[in-house]
């Protein structure tokens, strides 16, 4: 049974299947994102559409400079595109929402908010009450085996647990989507495959449709149910590609399966042709 | 402090830690207890004493000054004035500082005007003070606000300019309005920056205080080493000096002490 079908099997007193379908579903068509600064104009993004349907893993990797963090802040509403459309459920997003949620690189966390202060930001904002606030962000901070560390500052975190922190607050507000760019990129190798499988259970279990970009086409592999190829500057879709793998096996099983390195070259190979000067594209 | 870290670093560490503590006071006051002993041969030999009274005499007489309370009175006076112009200058500071990070044409607006009273020394403004608020308080809180004013509007406008994008970016993304960025996010950003700012703002505010005391006003201890000085009192000019200058030092460690204490985060 690959993952694919786990998650889209939902228990019987799921939402009906249509709206399960729609929740969360992202849709970017001919988006072009043209950067000016003085007289300068840089194209980061061009001719990139895609649809994310609800409830899947899309990872996106391509070379540095392509305009990965670009495309995910645009999605985000953070930046306004220079034409296209991005729409979430079919509606054109319009700024930032609550629908969406990014996981930063550098954490982004508030410095002088403590763990608990940070969790329960976004449920602040959308004036749940303090009770609730702190009963959910507790639930966030427990799954993150943060408990215990409730009360410290950021400045007190390592960074693996300002991560951690920083997938709670995005979490605790429950937005349908969740955006992550290069989250794990600073971490030690276990922290980052701890995380990644934090993730991967998190994803099922909460059913969010996740963007996740990274440069580590093992993690892409690792993770997504796709994953998309960016071509260099100027970033454009190259391609998807679809992981199919056994998700049944325990990590150490399926790193060394055949599947997993076929699937895992695949996706190198078609990067490399982007990050080698003079590569075919 | 950085002779004392200097040394510290070295010698503190062989030194168990109850004594650290000594250790780093001795080492901080060695500096001035040389000067103070130099002071001390110089006076009544290569200098008249009548001209720079030993720091024996000096010293004898600050504490004098304080324990019979006669500066006192003079005391409050000048802390007050400094207290209030601080205060004014803190907030009308980190509005102003903030406001021109956010808002384009606040920016314009008083960018030039910043750049052309920043050269300015504020004691030259005193005589206009006068005129338009005559001798006394008014006069000396407006010395003291205007000169803490810009390293206070300096450092919160930059710090305010270079907030982290994605922390503006993350309130967004959790639904706060664009409205409430600056108070929630700007402000709480720039904290650090801002404390910095007051910090260097202290003794610029003694410095404000003094010279307009000096000009403008019949009480505080400005006016007071003035008026030790005119009747040729030197020995109290200078135990006025020291009260000055020790309190100075005091507000700012006490404002170190309890910035630490206070804003834990940082
Ligand atoms: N604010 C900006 N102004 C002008 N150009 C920009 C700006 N931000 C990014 N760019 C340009 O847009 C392109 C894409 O940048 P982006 O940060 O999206 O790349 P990326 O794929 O995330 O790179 P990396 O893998 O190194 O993080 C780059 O050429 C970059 O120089
Ligand atoms: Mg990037």
């Amino acid at each position: 049974m690959n993952r694919t079908q786990t998650h889209r099997q939902h228990p019987p007193n799921a939402k009906s299947t249509h709206d399960t379908m729609v929740d969360g579903h992202v849709t970017i068509a001919e988006l072009e994102k043209e950067y000016e600064s003085g007289d300068e104009r840089t194209t980061a993004i061009e001719d990139f559409s895609v649809t994310v349907p609800s409830g899947e893993f899309l990872g996106v990797v391509g070379p540095s400079g392509c305009g990965k963090s670009t495309l995910l802040y645009l999605v985000a509403g953070f930046l306004e595109q220079t034409t296209g459309t991005i729409a979430v459920d079919g509606d054109p997003i319009d700024g930032p929402g609550t629908d969406r949620g990014v996981v930063f690189q550098d954490y982004a966390l508030f410095p002088w908010r403590t763990v608990m202060g940070n969790v329960t930001y976004g449920l602040e904002e959308k004036g749940v009450g303090k009770e609730e606030r702190r009963a959910t962000a507790q639930r966030f901070i427990d799954m993150m085996d943060l408990d215990g560390f409730e009360d410290k500052y950021p400045k007190e975190l390592s960074g693996g647990m300002k991560q951690r922190v920083a997938l709670a607050r995005t979490l605790a507000y429950d937005p349908k989507i969740l955006l992550m760019d290069e989250p794990f990129g600073a971490l030690d190798q276990p922290l980052r495959e701890s995380l990644q499988d934090h993730l991967i259970d998190i994803w099922r279990e909460l059913e969010k449709t996740v963007i996740f970009i990274t440069h580590d086409v093992e993690e892409a592999v690792y993770l997504s149910e796709r994953v998309l190829i960016m071509t260099r500057h100027p970033g454009t879709k190259k391609t998807t590609v679809d992981i199919e793998l056994d998700r049944t096996q325990p990590r150490e099983e399926l790193v060394l399966s055949d599947e997993y390195t076929a699937t895992k070259n695949d996706v190198w190979q078609s990067l490399r042709e982007e990050t080698t000067p003079g590569g075919e594209h | 402090m950085s002779y004392a870290d200097f040394r510290l670093e070295t010698v503190a560490e062989t030194i168990p830690n109850p004594f650290r503590r000594v250790v780093r006071f001795v080492f901080e006051w060695i500096p001035i207890a040389i000067v103070a002993g130099l002071w001390e041969l110089a006076s009544g030999t290569a200098v008249s004493s009548e001209i720079l009274p030993p720091p024996s005499a000096v010293f004898a007489v600050s504490w004098e000054l304080l324990v019979s309370g006669r500066i006192l009175p003079h005391l409050q006076v000048s802390l007050y004035r400094i207290g209030v112009g601080l205060g004014l200058s803190i907030v009308v500071g980190v509005a102003l500082g903030v406001g021109m990070a956010r808002v384009k044409p606040i920016e314009n607006f008083f960018e030039v005007f910043l750049a052309l009273i920043y050269p300015v020394p504020k004691a030259a403004l005193v005589p206009l003070a006068i005129l338009w608020l005559g001798i006394g308080t008014e006069t000396a809180i407006l010395i003291v606000f205007l000169a803490c004013l810009l390293p206070i509007v300096l450092n919160s406008y930059n710090a305010a300019r270079n907030v982290d994008r994605n922390l503006i970016w993350s309130a967004r993304m959790m639904g706060m309005p664009a409205w409430k960025l600056p108070i929630k996010i700007v402000v709480p950003a720039t904290i650090p920056s801002i404390l910095t700012g007051i910090r260097q703002a202290i003794p610029i505010a003694f410095i404000a205080l003094v010279s307009a005391e000096l000009i403008a006003s019949n009480r505080g201890v400005g006016f007071e080493i003035l008026r030790h000085g005119q009747i040729g009192n030197y020995t109290s000019m200078f135990a006025v000096l020291v009260v000055i200058s020790g309190t100075a030092f005091v507000a700012v460690r006490g404002y170190e002490w309890l910035e630490r204490r206070v804003v834990t985060w940082t």
